[in-house]
């Protein structure tokens, strides 16, 4: 087993700039096959990792990461005994085969939202107009090949990603995209690929439309707001795929003004892990580092609702001022 | 758009709180000390026995603030502050959670719970539910299957789009016209659409918990005694973490396991001895299908719930 670690066979998900294709099962199993027998002609052992996946292909199932992981944890114990081993392996084949884990048969559910001055249609079925979906808002399906193939239509002048439910559930209530024509997205928390690849859509198909990104004053909401703007980097091969022109609307450090000092809240351990490994990035650019060095410095975050101390209605008018003066990086 | 229920139940509340609001500045404008009565509920206890008086529905005992104690001073100060504010969401209509509230006045609430607690207080005086006061979380529900229904003026339609969870909406209480011809409700614990949960443990909410527990709820699954019955390989069992192994004991302590569901108990137990868990997920080792096609389906036919 050790031999296998080492061997000189070094998979591709080191090379960044490999494109992953999103191409039928049909095609996978093809590639499958020929990667396992050339695999095969290497080691002298059989590569039990792949060997399950054109099976669940065929039925054209899907599965999850975690059904994989319990499958390959009986099948094959030698070489599996953990959930972060089955994800990397996973990267890997993506990087042997060169195509979407979507593509693969795995399945991740979706948690992303949107609503706002946006016309969604299904080929063939009725529209949805995402304006009328209450304040709950429009649940964004996992399913990349029905968002590919949605009808878009849209009069609104900004796209707004909210990091959190809460905020965009009050954002929604309020119908604020009447009073600023915009589109409302979240992913509750960190984004998943289906509201990545929708909000990609959205970003090409009305590229005039700036996207304006609504976080928490800490590191954790940087960090999310660079998911969507550079990519995933625990995706491996995916991870640029569906990165976005997102800039920084609010909470910043400007904004600190307006927030009472008792409802700052000291930073935690995770949150200053999450600095430091943001701070290593290259892709960082300045004015997001100097926002960071603040964070740390004063070992304080900021939740938007800390806003509300002036008002519920305050939230709204807070970035709409924002968004009339241009005040985004 | 509003049902004529919700906004009915809207007034009557507002009433309610300007009643209280006027017995306390009656009583203050002749010099007296208000006193104010906070029924106490005990939903559940450690009494082994389980032959105590726990009840999610009646009181057991009675809080009494008055202004002549200085602890109480600063719980009806932060009661008042958050009634104010509840008025303010009742009257516009508009919905907030615990946490903007504490937000409101960071400096006297000093923290989340002194809020949680008042809020708690305000439901029993008033004798409603959080979501009555317009008091909401996010919602976290899904549902898909046979089912149709109303809310707000927005159609749910669940049946003919079969392959798509629907959140559930915030305003529950909106919800109206609900049509369905399904056989059985299936609660499901995880997203990935295979868990089953118990019903919910309420532990102050008193009159939350009696729009929420829903006490016809049986456990379909997964059961320890489960992993024999559909042959689950050794290697799918993980240890019961510390973690685990405390809310295992917590639960085995509490009086209604006992008393209501005392096959619950067993499968608890069984859990601990052994030290291990296992996943839903775990069940499609055989086969994807199999949770659907087999487990769920030889579960109902044969009536195998507790």
């Amino acid at each position: 087993m050790e031999d296998l670690c080492n061997s000189s066979m070094r998979f591709f998900s080191d090379q960044h700039l490999c494109f992953a294709d999103i191409i039928p099962p049909s095609e996978v199993r093809a590639r499958i096959e020929v990667a396992v027998l050339n695999f095969l002609r290497i080691l002298t052992s059989p590569a039990p990792a792949i060997s399950d996946l054109p099976l669940i292909l065929v039925q054209e199932k899907r599965v999850t990461q975690r059904e994989l992981f319990y499958k390959l944890l009986c099948d094959s114990p030698d070489y599996f005994t953990s959930q972060l081993q089955v994800n990397r392996t996973i990267q890997d084949v993506v990087a042997l085969l060169r195509c979407s884990r979507f593509s693969l048969g795995i399945m991740a559910s979706s948690r992303g939202l949107v609503a706002g001055r946006l016309l969604l249609q299904e080929p063939n079925e009725e529209v949805v107009d995402c304006s009328a979906c209450g304040s709950s808002g429009h649940a964004i399906s996992g399913d990349l090949n029905l968002l590919e193939k949605l009808i878009l239509k849209t009069d609104a002048r900004y796209i707004i990603v909210v990091e959190k439910h809460a905020i965009f559930q009050r954002l929604a209530e309020d119908r604020i995209f009447n009073q600023i024509p915009s589109i409302l997205i979240t992913a509750k928390g960190y984004p998943d690929i289906a509201t990545r690849f929708l909000l990609h859509r959205l970003s090409r198909a009305f590229p005039d439309l700036p996207i304006l990104a609504l976080v928490d004053w800490n590191p954790a909401g940087l960090a999310i707001l660079c998911t969507f703007k550079f990519g995933s980097i625990g995706m491996g091969l995916e991870a640029y795929r569906y990165a976005c022109n997102v800039k920084w609307l609010g909470l910043r450090g400007n904004d600190l003004q307006l927030i009472p000092e008792q409802s700052m809240v000291p930073l935690k351990q995770r949150d200053l892990q999450i600095a430091t490994s943001l701070m290593s990035s290259e892709f960082l650019q300045e004015n997001y580092r100097e926002e960071l060095a603040v964070m740390v410095q004063l070992g304080q975050r900021v939740e938007i609702e800390a806003l509300y101390f002036h008002g519920y209605g305050y939230l709204g008018k807070y970035i709409a001022k924002k968004i009339v003066q241009a005040n985004y990086i | 758009m509003e049902g004529n229920r919700g906004s009915s139940q809207r007034c009557a509340l507002l009433r309610k709180i300007k009643e209280f609001t006027r017995a306390i500045v009656q009583d203050l404008s002749i010099g007296r000390s208000p006193i104010v009565l906070i029924d106490r509920f005990r939903v559940h206890c450690t009494n082994p026995q389980a032959n105590c008086c726990c009840s999610s529905v009646l009181p057991n005992g009675k809080e009494i603030l008055t202004l002549q104690r200085e602890n109480h001073v600063h719980r009806l100060d932060v009661l008042l502050r958050v009634l104010l504010i509840v008025q303010q969401l009742l009257q516009e209509n508009r919905h907030g959670s615990k946490r903007d509230i504490y937000y409101m006045h960071p400096s006297v609430f000093s923290e989340q719970s002194v809020v949680d607690r008042a809020i708690n207080d305000i439901c029993i005086l008033m004798q409603c539910s959080r979501h009555n006061l317009n008091v909401v979380s996010v919602g976290n529900g899904l549902v898909m299957g046979w089912i149709r229904f109303l809310e707000g003026g927005r159609k749910f339609d669940c049946i003919n789009r079969p392959n798509t969870a629907h959140p559930i909406p915030v305003q529950v209480e909106e919800v109206k016209d609900i049509v369905s011809v399904a056989d059985y409700i299936l609660v499901v614990e995880k997203e990935s659409g295979k868990r089953l949960s118990r019903y919910p443990h309420q532990k102050q909410m008193a009159y939350d918990a009696k729009q929420l527990r829903c006490p016809e709820v049986c456990w379909l699954g997964v059961f320890p005694s489960d992993s024999e019955k559909y042959c689950l390989p050794q290697q799918c069992f993980l240890p019961l973490t510390a973690e685990d192994k405390k809310k295992a004991e917590t639960m085995l302590n509490r009086c209604y396991l006992q008393r209501e569901v005392p096959r619950w108990r067993l499968e608890l137990e069984l859990m601990l001895q052994r030290g291990v868990k296992f996943e839903i997920e775990a069940l499609s080792v055989h086969s994807l299908s199999f949770l659907s096609k087999e487990y769920i389906t030889s579960k109902i036919q044969g009536g195998v719930h507790i």
